[in-house]
């Protein structure tokens, strides 16, 4: 069994069914799992900030940073790993919020309506998801069966 | 319910700062030091040697090749960079004490002291704020020693200070002045006081959760911690013990005028800084 580790601002997929996926630190940030059953592959994307607008540049040089460009990188190596779209199953976690009023630092928020958008856009469904609130998140990906399971703050961990 | 005098006795059972690292501070203050000083007396604290060598071998520093003496990382490191090294290698002794209570995972408070260093010195370069940068950085590093002590000293009112949180939707210094009548900030500021750190830093530890209040003279340091501590905090380089259970200090924000976009690109100089200093995060202690 590997444990593989995707930092802030990273992806990884896998077609070893003997990993495990998981990424720490999800604060604002998103963390999406694709599973596909059949194939048993899957992949977790760790973004930042919802659009590469603000910086292409770095949209190029570190896709993963953003929901607009690292989005379509998840799913286009999942499909290489051999994963087909229709057999997807999609999972978030993270999207937390400060208690600031000011939609200043809702990027929480920001980067939640942008994966719900190129998900619509895309014919996408969330299948089950763990968003929001003033916490942090752990999210693990089991390649073995695609058991998603999420540690909220310091709760017991929970299966998505 | 322990009191504040009783928690700053408990105060001097935490280990001092590492002497070594103060006294080798101390000499490369002095312009015209002499190398082989310097490298005596860091030679004494193997822990410190060893933290060193490996610090500045990471991207962070971007030092042209590898070092493997401790002399030669003495040459090639500025002076500031030198300090920097110092100070992170007193604060990771600290920060991941094998005997802290069970608060908080070991390598938590030290990732996210990190995270404050380098947000705090993009936010002030980016924001041309006129500070000092080993200011920022010993603040910034320094901020959060206090919970070091609370964690250990007080760890029975420390889940009742998570359960506040929780249920009352409080911010976790809320929580912990309810609980205890004072806050980790208050304890940091008192032990930084008495490592014989300088005033700003002190009033940049004591106030990083209400900047506000902080002397006039220390006013813009105080300020910046405080948002670097939240805007890192948000990203999720925080502690589980907190969550984001948090009100960002927006001073800095309405006094520059800052937008949500400025905010996001701050957000990705940051990022880039965290990927460079990776190895200093896992730096473990090899001896």
């Amino acid at each position: 069994m590997a444990k593989i580790t995707i930092g802030i601002a990273d992806m990884k997929a896998s077609a070893d069914s003997a990993d495990i996926l998981t990424t720490y630190c999800l604060g604002s940030c998103i963390g999406l799992s694709l599973y596909d059953p059949v194939a048993k592959v899957g992949g977790i994307l760790h973004y930042m900030l919802p659009s590469d607008s603000i910086n292409p540049l770095k949209g190029e040089s570190k896709p993963f940073m953003f929901g607009s460009t690292g989005i379509p990188r998840l799913f286009k190596t999942c499909y290489q790993l051999g994963a087909e779209k229709k057999r997807l199953i999609i999972k978030v976690a993270g999207a937390g919020q400060v208690m600031n009023e000011s939609g200043m630092f809702n990027i929480g928020k920001r980067n939640y309506a942008f994966l719900r958008k190129i998900l619509w856009k895309n014919n996408v469904m969330i299948d089950a998801e763990s968003i929001g609130g003033s916490n942090n998140r752990t999210m693990y990906l089991r390649l073995s069966d695609g058991q998603v399971m999420v540690k909220v703050s310091r709760e017991e961990m929970v299966v998505l | 319910m322990k009191h504040m005098d009783e928690i700053l006795a408990s105060i001097h059972q935490i280990p001092p700062f590492p002497q070594v690292a103060i006294k080798a501070m101390d000499i490369i203050s002095n312009t015209q030091y002499v190398v082989s000083d310097l490298v005596e007396v860091i030679r004494l604290d193997q822990s410190i040697t060893a933290n060193i060598l490996k610090l500045c071998n990471s991207a962070y520093f971007g030092l042209p090749r590898k070092v493997s003496s401790l002399k030669e990382a003495v040459v090639y490191l500025g002076t500031i960079q030198l300090r920097q090294v110092l100070l992170a290698s007193g604060a990771k002794d600290i920060y991941d004490r094998p005997d802290k209570g069970y608060s908080y995972f070991i390598g938590e408070l030290w990732q996210h002291a990190i995270a404050c260093a380098l947000m705090s010195q993009v936010l002030a370069r980016h924001l041309r704020l006129s500070l000092d940068e080993n200011s920022i950085f010993t603040a910034a590093l320094l901020h959060d020693v206090g919970k070091v002590v609370l964690s250990t000293y007080v760890s029975q009112e420390f889940a009742e200070i998570e359960t506040m949180v929780k249920k009352e939707h409080l911010s976790f210094h809320d929580a912990e002045r309810r609980v205890l009548g004072f806050d980790h900030a208050e304890i940091g500021g008192r032990l930084a006081e008495l490592w014989k750190f300088p005033d700003s830093i002190v009033a940049a530890i004591r106030f990083h959760h209400e900047p506000e209040k902080s002397p006039k003279t220390f006013r813009l340091l105080s300020e910046l911690i405080a948002l670097s501590d939240g805007l890192v905090l948000m990203v999720g380089y925080g502690t589980s013990a907190d969550g984001l259970s948090y009100h960002i200090p927006h001073l800095l924000v309405d006094k520059l005028k800052l937008k949500k976009n400025d905010i996001e690109v701050l957000m990705i100089k940051f990022q880039e800084e965290m990927d460079k200093a990776q190895e200093m995060i896992d730096v473990k202690d090899v001896l």
